[in-house]
């Protein structure tokens, strides 16, 4: 749970892409690196092997004006798939806001992809954290090659709960849907927060400044 | 459901006034308070320097991947960790069991002298913390102050 600063008018959220290896998750963020807005989005850090395998995490900040007279910032994290790089996975699920969950569509994938469903769960339960509590979209990715499982079955295979969570069809390496996951996870996060925050107890309530037209920051807003 | 944790305008003039002060005494460049999930809670110094969000998430993760190997020798963790560079130096210590404070110095400088009152600071920092945690301020957001449209734009 991040901090709001009042002063600097900043709400920063942590949202973390998680799945099996090679499922597309640097692939994510490098698109959502190239196509948003240069203006609202910092440097990608990359912390990777030779052979571009993820050793610790890719990084992208980004900021929007979501909020009403906050500047919000959302860092985009991933984890490393490999299974041996699990301290690393709980080190970047700290503090976690959102989760965008990547599968592998292939059918030969669907046990790592349970695989790593189920460690997601076990470490954010070493958070004293549920996934139910976090605002989590799953991404079915690489939805153009010719092996891939159907939708309803993997959604019988990892989305099968009462409450289902929110799926995309996704081509990460073209960018389908890769938005759309990302806003959808952005917006049940914001309306879990706006339900979370509550009125201070003793203390005047601070009023919420609209960002000036003209100013540094509403410049940064998206046209 | 708990409150989100809120810095007032009070707080972080209460931090700006630490870390200004640790600043002046050190000659260091910039120091920033981060949680060790990587957030920025505060910055003082000379921001030009460099990407202040990126160094907080690359830091927090230098100093959770040094947690194992103090495991190793029987710590829980270092306490400190110092990165030296040929003319820019880095100085990352604990703060308490959340926090985390960074400060970047060049040559103007000693390590030692960051080191000694880097303690202190610390110290003052974890106090001002210890004591917006447990107030807690809350701050009211309706879902009518949340943007209806889609918050990223592709731009093709």
């Amino acid at each position: 749970m991040s901090i709001i600063n009042y002063a600097s008018r900043e709400i920063q959220f942590k949202i973390v892409y998680y799945g099996p290896a090679l499922c597309g998750k640097t692939t994510n963020l490098s698109y959502i690196h190239q196509r948003i807005n240069p203006l609202n989005r910092g440097d990608l850090v990359s912390l990777a092997t030779a052979t571009e395998r993820t050793l610790f995490f890719d990084f992208l900040p980004l900021n929007a004006v979501v909020i009403k007279g906050f500047v919000t910032k959302f860092q985009l994290y991933t984890v490393p798939g490999q299974v041996i790089y699990n301290a690393t996975r709980q080190l970047v699920l700290r503090s976690v806001d959102g989760i965008v969950f990547v599968a592998d569509s292939q059918w030969e994938k669907m046990e790592e992809n349970v695989e790593s469903w189920k460690n997601l769960t076990d470490n954010l339960a070493l958070q004293n954290m549920a996934i139910d509590d976090v605002p989590c979209v799953l991404e079915y990715n690489k939805r153009d090659l010719p092996n891939v499982a159907p939708v309803n079955y993997i959604e019988y295979v990892l989305n099968n709960r009462k409450k289902r969570l929110q799926s995309f069809e996704v081509i990460s390496s073209t960018g389908q849907n890769v938005f759309a996951a990302l806003n959808a996870v952005s917006q049940i996060l914001l309306h879990k927060f706006s339900k979370q925050s509550e009125a201070p107890q003793g203390a005047p309530l601070p009023v919420a400044i609209p960002v000036e037209p003209g100013t540094a920051e509403a410049q940064r807003l998206p046209a | 459901m708990n409150a989100i944790p809120v810095l007032t305008i009070e707080d972080v003039a209460t931090l700006d006034g630490v870390l200004g002060d640790f600043l002046k005494k050190t000659e260091a460049s910039l120091t920033v308070v981060i949680d060790r999930g990587g957030n920025v809670i505060s910055q003082c110094g000379d921001m030009d320097v460099m990407d202040v969000t990126v160094i907080a998430a690359l830091a927090a993760g230098s100093f959770a991947a040094t947690r194992e190997l103090a495991r190793r020798i029987g710590e829980v963790e270092f306490n400190a960790l110092y990165h030296q560079g040929n003319g820019n130096h880095m100085f990352m210590n604990s703060v308490d069991d959340e926090t985390i404070m960074i400060t970047v110095f060049g040559s103007r400088t000693t390590v030692g002298l960051v080191r000694f009152y880097s303690t202190a600071t610390a110290q003052n920092v974890a106090n001002v913390l210890k004591l917006l945690r447990r107030t807690s301020h809350g701050l009211k957001f309706d879902a009518k102050d949340i943007t209806a449209s889609p918050v990223f734009a592709d731009h093709s």
